[in-house]
């Protein structure tokens, strides 16, 4: 069946994200838990509805069960459509074989027919890595006024962590006459926010290209964009100064999720212009009981609360016993607390039980010292003297 | 076997002894425990059940109620075969009149037709004004088992209770039904309350519809007091949670119940099997700020929480303002509490604003209801 998008996304979410570690075992990085309802898929998918485009492909490849699970038809995201909607696209059994993604222009490359059935005028790229709220169709817009051949999203990074990013050295018309991956002197603080806009046509043609070469590692920062340069194309680059956020660290995902507390937090899920969908769970309303004190905290749908929670972000259907103290951390889905317990600056994933009086953590240490417990632990009164 | 079952909820009963709740929706639409409204208790009961063809009767006022159901998606209930179905009184082209229901059987008289399509092996008819969460794959198994002809679920009453209106009394020997009597109060005979859910076959709801037409009868009820001497008619006692919502002091001391006793919070709302669905807002987690203080209260999602709530049950989107002290109260979806405003025994609708440093209180017999977008 026809049926012409003008603009479809590509959403790469098959990444391991192994500096979150124990989160990431059995997990892959996009469906991880981040304040307390969403995963962190859900704010590409939500920028992708809330731009106007429909059609998204999901790159799917490390442990994606619990991410296939929580996607489903895309219907909490709007995206069961009828014409277009979301489509998991994990590596599959060809004519001539069958290969893993290689990297991420590889994992495009091998699903260029299901970019092709959309017959797009554009393609965005996007990846399932980072928190943020960006309008897209904006982008686009400034893509087809620039009439570029790609469009490269970038955000302002401090001076000193600049070599850790893709760094797009520009001209004044924000055209981009050099792109470094990692440098290790950067000529300025532009990086890029791994979101490209291709006109498709252009996409297609570099992409067959640098499957033929060999010795290409088939990923964009580090071969599509630099060849598309030296090939005298047009990029262009997207200035975006909202909240961006890079969760890829353990210590960057406590961060993200304490900016979301306070009283002046810096990033706020209240915004009702631009919602951030996510998974309904059909849980109760939360209850907190007389002897509860519960202060600068998130807390969602299903909680149970009878300590003290201080400083910190609870998911859904996390219960919190008489006497426990749960502060400055992040508690995943579905974990008890349980009386007289204490959880300091951790990040405890779902499922987990703290026993009675267990101690976890240390208190006031900060993002460096950031106390893990992993997915269903039980953790004993013994056990917390380890950590 | 699976169970073959079929739904019909009557939504808008009883509207009438609700006055200010229902000025504008029906008795079904009445949002209770944050962030439900009656309606979704009898839809997840249906649910839980494997029942997907469910049909809802609804005279008037049901706006906000189709807007809540929507295609029943969050329900589960947006299916290829059957799901959710409207039946609304209606004119025709030779009758531009259209009559109201006044009773469950008149709306099962103009549906007869539909009925008659009927694949599912039985009918559970339920109302929305008893709210509980019960297995009703239970009663319709009990139901099979017994070889009733109509199994009616009931809760035992110990003590007197004052009702706005008639309620069905039932008394019982072994399951079967003995004695029916409609009353406003309780009597040690008839010590059975009817919750408004039964389950019959959908052959007997037929010849039930067909026996009322023949003998002019109008009433669901008359139906049954005319039969259940000569019929095996029985009820199933159900010794979970009610909250039956007759009226508006009702509906104030079940809602605050909610928030204080833990046997009502674990039986309605807390039954892993079981929750209770309802439409999806993609609403945020609650923001509690560094003033918050928060006492045996139940919250809905989207809310800021700056002051104090004591005993109270919080919808979504509400907002408290630092120094604002709310105690034994409801707010509905939207109401915002300006800064050091007090409400003690306060009922308000859909977006009320309490202007800073406002105090209003009621009596917990007697609780103050502050009407819809009011601004005080």
């Amino acid at each position: 069946m026809y049926c012409k998008k003008e603009c479809i996304a590509m959403l790469l979410a098959g990444g391991q994200g192994s500096r979150l570690y124990d989160l990431t075992k059995q997990t892959a990085k996009p469906a991880v838990t981040f304040g307390g309802k969403y995963k962190i898929i859900d704010f590409p998918l939500s920028n992708c509805i809330n731009s106007g485009i429909d059609t998204v492909g999901v790159l799917t490849q490390y442990q994606p069960l619990a991410l296939n699970e929580y996607i489903g038809n895309g219907a909490s995201w709007d995206l069961d459509r009828t014409r277009g909607g979301l489509s998991v696209l994990p590596p599959y059994q060809g004519y001539k074989g069958s290969d893993w993604y290689k990297g991420t222009a590889n994992a495009i490359y091998q699903n260029i027919n299901f970019i092709k059935q959309y017959n797009p005028d554009y393609v965005l790229i996007l990846s399932g890595d980072h928190i943020y709220r960006m309008d897209y169709s904006l982008m686009l817009e400034e893509h087809k006024r620039t009439g570029a051949a790609c469009t490269v999203a970038t955000i302002t990074v401090p001076m000193e962590e600049a070599s850790r990013f893709g760094i797009c050295n520009t001209n004044k018309d924000n055209s981009i006459y050099e792109f470094e991956e990692k440098p290790k002197n950067p000529k300025n603080n532009q990086a890029s926010m791994g979101i490209y806009i291709f006109t498709t046509k252009v996409l297609l043609e570099y992409l067959e290209a640098d499957e033929k070469d060999e010795s290409s590692s088939n990923d964009f920062g580090k071969n599509i964009i630099p060849n598309l340069l030296n090939n005298g194309e047009k990029l262009f680059a997207y200035k975006f100064d909202g909240y961006w956020k890079d969760v890829g660290t353990i210590s960057s995902l406590w961060e993200a999720n304490m900016d979301l507390i306070g009283d002046d937090p810096v990033l706020s899920m209240m915004d009702e212009s631009f919602r951030i969908y996510s998974k309904n769970m059909a849980r109760a309303p939360q209850y907190l009981g007389p002897k509860s004190t519960v202060t600068s905290s998130l807390v969602c749908e299903g909680c149970r609360i009878n300590g003290t929670v201080i400083n910190s972000v609870l998911s859904g259907g996390v219960i919190i016993e008489e006497g426990a103290i749960v502060k400055d951390s992040v508690i995943m889905e579905d974990v008890v607390i349980k009386a007289g317990a204490k959880v300091y600056t951790a990040i405890v994933d779902s499922d987990a039980v703290i026993e009675a009086g267990a101690i976890v953590g240390k208190d006031n240490v900060g993002k460096d010292g950031i106390t893990v417990i992993a997915k269903g632990k039980v953790i004993k009164v013994a056990d917390a003297a380890k950590n | 076997m699976a169970i073959s079952a079929a739904g019909i909820i009557f939504s808008s009963l009883n509207d009438n002894t609700l006055s200010r709740l229902t000025s504008d929706r029906t008795v079904a639409a009445i949002p209770f425990a944050c962030r439900y409204r009656l309606i979704d208790f009898a839809l997840s009961n249906l649910v839980h059940a494997n029942i997907s063809n469910i049909s809802i009767v609804a005279n008037y006022n049901y706006r906000s109620l189709t807007e809540h159901i929507g295609s029943g998606k969050d329900y589960d209930l947006a299916r290829r075969e059957s799901g959710i179905n409207f039946i609304s009184p209606y004119s025709t082209a030779h009758s531009s009149s259209v009559k109201l229901f006044s009773t469950r059987l008149e709306a099962l008289r103009s549906m007869k037709e539909y009925i008659d399509e009927f694949k599912e092996d039985y009918v559970v008819l339920m109302d929305t004004d008893n709210v509980l969460n019960i297995d009703i794959s239970d009663v319709i198994k009990t139901h099979e088992r017994t070889g009733a002809k109509i199994t009616i679920v009931t809760k035992t009453i110990d003590k007197a209770f004052s009702a706005k209106r008639p309620r069905m009394m039932i008394s019982s020997v072994a399951g079967k039904i003995s004695d029916i009597a409609m009353s406003d109060t309780y009597t040690e005979r008839n010590n059975e309350l009817s919750l408004g859910i039964m389950v019959t076959t959908t052959i007997y709801l037929r010849k039930l519809i067909e026996e009322a037409q023949a003998h002019n009868l109008n009433s669901l009820t008359s139906l049954l007091l005319r039969n259940f001497k000569n019929e095996n008619y029985r009820t199933y006692n159900y010794k979970g949670y009610v909250a039956t919502v007759t009226s508006f002091l009702d509906y104030y001391k079940h809602s605050i119940e909610l928030a204080k006793n833990e046997e009502a919070r674990a039986s309605l709302l807390w039954r892993k099997e079981a929750p209770i669905f309802t439409r999806v807002h993609n609403s945020s987690p609650v923001v509690y700020k560094s003033t918050a203080k928060v006492e045996g209260s139940i919250i809905a999602d989207d809310c800021v929480i700056e002051g104090t709530v004591i005993d109270s049950v919080i919808f979504r989107g509400v907002k408290i303002e630092k120094g604002a002290v709310v105690r034994n109260s409801v707010l509905f979806h939207g109401t915002y509490v300006g800064k050091n405003a007090s409400l003690n025994c306060i009922v308000t609708d859909k977006d009320v604003h309490i202007s800073d440093g406002v105090s209003l209180s009621g009596n917990e017999n007697m609780p103050f209801y502050v009407q819809k977008r009011r601004k005080v």
